[in-house]
């Protein structure tokens, strides 16, 4: 007799060996004729520049935070919203503060101007800059 | 599913919880608001943590499940909350006299509101009855902790404290919640009450029940810094503020060791009633000797190591260390004596752990340095300061007419009368151990470096004031300790329901 964990581990179990077996029936079945141009990154003939790694500006993780708060949010609206006519005032008021604490973190936020996507100044070479004798500054 | 009148009765006695939430969005407000004021949302914080004092007094006596079972408001989490909001209060106050947060920022506005977040996920902590109540309640004291550790940016060692307390924390709480994901298979319950029933009835298998209690004992062991999770305290302790750092060693403490023991009482504690003299434990596992080894374990190790430091964060860091050993030997006897030993302890420590904490923030602030030379001749540079860290050591070390000797004797008194001679063997030869690193100060203070007694150091009579207030009761509470005495028997019932 398995049991029901026991039915979820060999469903793990097959999991493995399907994709395995898959895997393992293509490497003898397909033609392999590798190159140097096959080989790299972008077959369409695209040359890669620089590091796969870089570094994510950090205002990102700061806009997907807030957003998270408020996605939550609206999480919670969605069971409060089918218990409402049973609950009534008692619930109404009750969500009134919740949204009223997530719109103080909001205000907040705002006020301290991190919502606000500061944009790199890029410095746009002018023609200027190549006349002989004068300095970038 | 819960009926109205249980959440408009739980919503009442919620009151000092949500003064707290209160408190927090007007500090952040108003700190918005007025920017010129530097200091108006730790007043804010102050008036807050009075209200919610108010509150907490008006429910003595009270004993309720509120919110279907996730909180307990008792008297046992009553006492707990108070030593919360006490040190929230008194850290407060400290950070008020604080050079190094007052350099690093012109605003101290976020850092006063996390200090009442925390405070607020420690009220949770201490009351929660609920294992996923538990871990977010951790959760909510965690990161605030996180955040305030390396409130001080532009110090290189917060950053790096910061930054180890995140990746210990993450992994201890992911211990734990996979220990509490075990306990879920193993009784189908996340509700402490139902947990302890289901266990009474039914026969569990005991090696899942260990590894489950061992798993979530290490979230706990994390907050109390016991041994083998010990490993963030020194550096933590180090890089973070000192006021963080005397805060995370009473407050989060306290916090750990409440949920901790409510842990053990609801959760595998036998209700039959008539078991007041040894808990009656559920599950053929013998819990005393687990905590018993990591109390040994915690209190060599502390002490072991305090020995060599020279840095005196550090020091006061290792010692804390130990005090969770001693804590923890009271806790492992597992009876009402041994709690209401925690709770007179943990009094104390709080009054004497707070003081020498001041003081070496003053000494750094004046000197910016934490090296236990530079005390050297302080015994003549400024006298009273001298006398005042003289008092909290000595207390410290549990050396009679202090306040420290009355909690280590109800400590020890507990665990002889429960019959483990050999742990409270062990103790004693600690304690002597760290009277060893605790007079190493004491004679840098008065016996070494006498020329340099010429230049005073001279402190603010309010800062004096404030080390005398918590000086004073150490001494005072050594000799006439029966009130704190009786409130700790007074609320060493948790409440376990029926």
């Amino acid at each position: 007799m398995i049991s029901e964990f026991g039915i979820i581990l060999l469903y793990f179990i097959l999991g493995f060996v399907f994709v395995g077996i898959a895997l393992v029936a293509a490497y003898f079945i397909r033609p392999s004729h590798p190159n140097a141009i096959k080989n790299s990154t972008y077959e369409c003939g695209e040359i890669p520049i620089g590091e796969p790694w870089v570094r994510f500006n950090v205002r990102f993780y700061v806009i997907a935070l807030i957003f998270l708060l408020f996605d939550v949010e609206v999480v919670f609206l969605l069971p409060w919203a089918i218990v409402f006519k049973g609950l009534g005032w008692f619930a109404f008021i009750e969500m009134i503060i919740f949204v009223v604490i997530l719109l103080v973190g909001f205000a907040y936020v705002w006020g301290k101007g991190d919502l606000d996507w500061e944009r790199p100044k890029p410095y746009i070479a002018k023609l200027s800059d190549l006349v002989i004798g004068k300095k970038k500054q | 599913m819960m009926d109205i009148s249980d959440l408009i009765k739980s919503i009442s006695l919620f009151k000092p919880e949500t003064t707290l939430i209160v408190t927090f969005m007007l500090a952040m407000i108003l700190d918005m608001a007025f920017k010129k004021s530097k200091n108006i949302a730790g007043y804010i914080a102050i008036a807050g943590l009075v209200i919610a004092g108010i509150f907490l007094f008006q429910q003595t006596g009270v004993n309720y499940k509120a919110f279907a079972n996730l909180l307990v408001i008792d008297s046992f989490g009553q006492f707990m909350k108070f030593i919360v909001l006490m040190s929230s209060l008194i850290i407060i106050v400290f950070s008020f006299f604080s050079n190094e947060l007052h350099n690093a920022h012109t605003k101290l506005g976020e850092y006063y509101t996390l200090i009442i977040g925390m405070t607020f996920g420690m009220f949770l902590l201490v009351g929660s009855a609920n294992l996923i109540m538990i871990y977010v309640a951790i959760e909510t004291m965690s990161i605030s902790s996180y955040v305030l550790a390396g409130y001080t940016r532009e110090v290189k060692r917060a950053s790096e404290a910061s930054l180890k307390y995140v990746i210990f924390g993450a992994v201890s709480s992911g211990i734990m919640i996979y220990g509490i994901s075990i306990l879920f298979g193993l009784t189908g319950s996340l509700n402490l009450f139902e947990i302890n029933q289901f266990l009474s009835v039914n026969n569990v298998a005991t090696l899942p029940l260990l590894l489950s209690g061992l798993m979530i004992l290490s979230g706990f062991g994390y907050k109390i810094s016991a041994v083998p999770f010990h490993f963030w305290t020194p550096d933590v302790y180090e890089g973070a503020p000192v006021t963080i750092t005397a805060y995370l060693s009473v407050a989060s403490k306290a916090a750990g060791f409440a949920v901790l023991l409510r842990f053990f009482k609801t959760g595998l504690l036998d209700s039959v009633p008539g078991t007041s003299e040894a808990w009656q434990l559920l599950g053929n596992i013998d819990w005393h000797y687990v905590i018993a080894v990591l109390a040994v374990l915690t209190m060599t190790l502390g002490n072991l190591v305090a020995v060599w430091q020279t840095n005196m964060k550090r020091l006061l860091a290792y010692s804390s260390i130990a005090h969770a050993g001693y804590l923890l030997m009271a806790v492992s006897v597992m009876n009402d004596n041994g709690v209401s030993a925690v709770l007179i302890y943990f009094v104390f420590y709080m009054l004497m752990n707070l003081g020498a904490f001041f003081v070496v923030q003053l000494i750094a602030n004046k000197l910016d340095s934490e090296n236990i030379d530079e005390y050297n001749g302080l015994g003549y540079r400024s006298p009273v300061l001298a006398v005042c860290m003289t008092v909290f050591l000595i207390s410290l070390a549990g050396l009679p007419p202090t306040s420290g000797f009355i909690g280590k004797l109800y400590v020890f008194s507990s665990v002889i009368n429960s019959g483990y001679i050999w742990l409270a063997i062990i103790g004693v030869l600690n304690s002597v151990v760290s009277l060893y690193y605790y007079a190493k100060i004491i004679r840098n203070m008065y016996l070494r470096d006498v020329e340099s007694a010429k230049t005073k150091l001279v402190f603010s009579p309010v800062t004096i004031a404030i080390v005398l207030m918590l000086a004073i009761p150490s001494l005072l509470f050594g000799v006439y300790f029966t009130p704190i005495v009786e409130w700790a028997n007074y609320s060493m019932n948790i409440f376990v329901g029926n």
